[in-house]
């Protein structure tokens, strides 16, 4: 089945060139939008997949569009595309829901592998994210004790994703499977992205703690 | 809320105040006068001169609510009604009063001068009230004086305070609203730089597609477009660390300072808030890096991608820097340092040994990776 990409930028000539770029690789673009609340709108009419998210768009801004879009069908894959990979947006991104990020300088090559992972629900990160979100969990843990912590096995591969490595040299090194460091940082990702209460509850039951005492 | 503003409403705010207080004190003479009805030589004028206070009370207390009410005029006739009752005392008690009709009352209109006048105001009210309460009087007892002293102590204490609080409340606004300005500079440069860079970026992927001279271009824009993005993120960085609060002084911002070794080639992860160290510590340290990254320029090419990343525990800070190199063979830099040949050891080990720290290298298949590690306590031990 063909994957639904919804591309979202205020710059006509881009929105065009990944529009193509995906149309070509076999993705059905059902929908395009220049700003936030085109692209809520036309997110509710077509319900896509997939979607490519520019952070500097006319208001709703990216961040929010993203929160949105997860809060209406939280099996929507974003990938976040940015020109200056602006810090606390791209964080704030990633913490609402997004799945991957990458900046627009990337090559069409990598634009297209970046797509093809976010499809799959597979996390991308640059190297820059990694660290800015070792850093969120050292201010987490510092601030809020209760908040979930990274394993030793999740945070030293999130520090060898900041270090530019790839999955597969990641792999590679520590003798596991391209498969099983790929679960490792979707971990990372889920753990950061239950910044509220219920989903820290749904969390504690799922591995079967007790929550009687916490809620 | 222009500057004044915040002086009014801090000058509202104590009256708001002072009213509760001027009612306090109404209700303490009226008490005090019913109480000493006996020795009132003419007891209608004395109902006069507490129905007067009454009044007087209820008026303030509506006429200070308004800034445009709280005139010169308002200002004087308080005093003087104030004086007045204090006049009239002999004149309704007869010569030998001992505690004037008013009592304490008269504190309310000194305290206003004192905050629309501050200190000066204070003194004036002050010393009027005092002088009029020791004229009046026949003979004068120590309490009496006493009284009249603190009268004229209070009123400038109370009108330095008051001005005191009305210059921190200015400088509070001007500090708010220079960082709101500063905020929506930041944004607007947000919007033109993101422009900027989605148009260099669209110019390296179209160079790139029709080859030739545009390819070139493309190139060149993507030079650029790096540069530029490595120079916003390090201004980035120095601007949230500015509006978070000045670092201490003497302390400089180690993500800032790192960010600015962004170049082509070369990545910087680090947390998204400031890591404050001590100057000297952040200077050696970002040294110690740069000629990690000199060496990669060295030996694995002029811009072979290299990544730097700073972390920051509790108990220690820790930069590493990887590159994909074919590493250091064990033991070559003993070798160049028992040669003679200082340049890797001494300007990375020797730095960091300098500061308290360690750097050590490793290398495989992954590449080269020096560790540069920062004990936090040896950096307090030095602070102090």
């Amino acid at each position: 089945m063909t994957v639904r990409v919804m591309v979202v930028d205020d710059h006509p000539m881009w929105r065009d060139a990944v529009e193509s770029d995906l149309t070509r690789a076999g993705y059905e673009v059902v929908a395009v939008a220049a700003n936030g609340r085109e692209a809520l709108a036309r997110f509710a009419a077509t319900e896509p997949d997939l979607v490519v998210l520019d952070l500097q768009i006319p208001a709703p801004d990216g961040v929010a569009v993203t929160t949105d879009i997860i809060d209406r069908r939280p099996q929507t894959r974003v990938l976040v595309l940015s020109a200056s990979g602006e810090q606390d947006d791209v964080l704030a991104a990633v913490t609402a829901g997004a799945t991957g990020y990458l900046v627009k300088s990337a090559s069409r090559e990598e634009l297209l592998a970046a797509v093809a992972r976010v499809a799959d629900g597979e996390p991308v990160f640059t190297a820059g994210l990694a660290g800015l979100v070792l850093g969120e969990f050292q201010r987490r843990s510092a601030a809020e004790p209760d908040e979930p912590r990274l394993t030793d096995r999740e945070t030293e591969v999130l520090r060898m994703v900041a270090k530019g490595m790839s999955y597969r040299a990641i792999a590679e090194r520590l003798v596991l499977s391209h498969r099983t460091v790929q679960n490792h940082v979707q971990n990372v990702l889920r753990k950061l992205q239950m910044h509220n209460r219920v989903e820290l509850t749904r969390y504690a039951i799922e591995r079967g703690l007790d929550v009687d005492d916490e809620v | 809320m222009s500057t004044a503003g915040a002086a009014i409403a801090v000058e509202s705010r104590l009256l708001r105040a002072l009213t509760v207080l001027r009612l306090v004190l109404l209700a303490n003479a009226v008490g005090l006068n019913i109480y000493r009805s006996g020795d009132v030589d003419h007891p209608l004028a004395a109902a006069g001169c507490v129905l007067a206070m009454v009044a007087w009370t209820g008026y303030a207390a509506w006429a200070y609510v308004d800034p445009r009410r709280r005139t010169r005029l308002l200002l004087v006739a308080d005093l003087g009604v104030a004086v007045a009752l204090l006049a009239a005392t002999p004149l309704v008690k007869g010569g030998d009063f001992d505690a004037t009709i008013p009592g304490f009352w008269i504190a309310g209109a000194m305290l206003a001068w004192a905050i629309h006048f501050r200190l000066r105001g204070g003194l004036v009210a002050g010393l009027v009230l005092a002088a009029a309460d020791l004229a009046l009087r026949q003979q004068h007892h120590a309490s009496d004086y006493n009284d009249a002293f603190l009268l004229v102590i209070a009123g400038p204490v109370v009108g330095f305070m008051c001005g005191s609080l009305q210059q921190m409340a200015t400088e509070r606004d001007a500090a708010e609203r220079s960082a709101a300005r500063a905020a929506e500079r930041a944004r607007l440069a947000r919007v033109v730089h993101d422009g900027t860079l989605q148009v260099l970026a669209l110019v390296q992927r179209r160079g790139h597609d029709l080859g030739g001279e545009a390819a070139e271009l493309g190139a060149l824009a993507a030079h650029q477009e790096q540069s530029l993005r490595s120079l916003l993120r390090a201004s980035d960085a120095a601007t949230a660390a500015e509006l978070s609060g000045a670092p201490a002084p003497g302390e400089l911002d180690l993500v800032t300072a790192l960010s600015r070794l962004e170049r082509p080639g070369v990545t910087v992860s680090a947390p998204g808030f400031a890591i404050e160290l001590p100057a000297p510590v952040v200077t050696e340290l970002v040294a110690a890096v740069d000629a990690c990254l000199a060496n990669v320029r060295c030996h694995v090419g002029q811009e072979a991608p290299a990544w730097v990343l700073l972390e920051a525990a509790p108990e220690r800070i820790e930069v590493t820097v990887r590159d994909e190199g074919p590493g250091i063979p064990a033991g070559r830099l003993e070798e160049a340092e028992a040669e003679g040949r200082l340049g890797v050891s001494g300007s990375i080990r020797g730095r960091l040994a300098d500061l308290g720290g360690t750097a050590t290298v490793t290398s495989g298949s992954y590449g080269t990776e020096w560790s540069l590690v920062l004990p936090r306590t040896t950096l307090r031990e030095e602070a102090r």
